[in-house]
């Protein structure tokens, strides 16, 4: 598993991920689209935050942000979240 | 002037395998450049849609030829965002660096698909664009370098998918092997 950019989250990111992975194999694929791993998630992403804070990389990555990823490419036309 | 890029490829593993080795890809014996890997959002929409923005940083690579004093840090940030719809089985990935954008900007589209004839086969489609608005006469020879390097890393980036693959499909066996294996009171 990578490391996160603060090394401090790393451990959070570990743990999130290990839930993730197994929910997106063993219930997204198979068509339980209910979230799960949601803690994990809002401490891990916590962490990240203020390390991407204290990078300064915080106003660049919401910058690129605003531009919407997928207008053409996706088939789906409403399902951007 | 822009580079554009495309390329199609088909891995000879399900769909359902190649979409979660997207997920489970760095660290990868190919990928020594990769240095973090962040989500920064994911969420599901109403229709069952799986959207994700990632922050990767890579360790980047310049040509010698590259006048240095006009870079602070060869690291790059990639922002990388995806959607993956599990009922239509479709994923669809697009990355670009977030820096250096000045000196080369990579945007890069993978269409991820079951293979039309084959479905224990995957197709990706990728398309990239590369661009330079690098002064002092540069900017081709840039985005010369940039697609030739693109291309390398292409067939880096494949083996990286088929050697995570490779794990998945052992590990499917192991489990199924053990499931075979008779019950020893």
């Amino acid at each position: 598993m990578s490391s996160s950019i603060g090394s401090e989250c790393t451990d959070l990111k570990q743990k999130y991920d290990t839930c993730f992975n197994k929910w997106y194999s063993e219930k997204f694929l198979k068509g339980d689209t209910t979230p799960e791993c949601e803690d994990l998630f809002k401490d891990y992403k916590a962490c990240v935050m203020v390390a991407l804070k204290e990078k300064q990389i915080d106003t660049l990555l919401a910058d690129a942000r605003k531009e919407s990823p997928f207008p053409p490419p996706s088939s789906s036309s409403n399902s951007e979240a | 002037m822009v580079k554009f890029f495309q390329h199609t490829f088909a891995y000879d593993h399900p769909w359902e395998n190649v979409s979660y080795a997207f997920w489970l890809r760095y660290p990868n014996p190919f990928a020594s450049h990769v240095l973090c890997a962040d989500v920064i959002d994911r969420s599901i929409n109403d229709d069952g849609v799986l959207t994700t923005t990632r922050l990767v940083l890579k360790q980047g690579k310049l040509p010698k030829w590259f006048p240095q004093q006009f870079i602070k840090t060869s690291e790059a940030y990639v922002i990388e965002e995806s959607l993956v719809d599990p009922k239509t089985m479709r994923m669809v990935t697009r990355t670009r660096n977030l820096n250096h954008v000045r000196i080369m900007q990579v945007e890069e589209t993978q269409t991820i698909t079951p293979h039309p004839v084959n479905p224990d086969m995957t197709t990706v489609k990728t398309e990239a664009r590369i661009i330079s608005k690098f002064g002092w006469g540069m900017a081709q020879r840039i985005e010369m370098f940039g697609e030739s390097n693109f291309s390398k890393n292409a067939v880096k980036a494949r083996e990286g998918m088929k050697h995570i693959l490779q794990m998945i499909r052992e590990k499917r066996l192991r489990e199924r092997m053990g499931f075979m294996q008779p019950q020893t009171a």
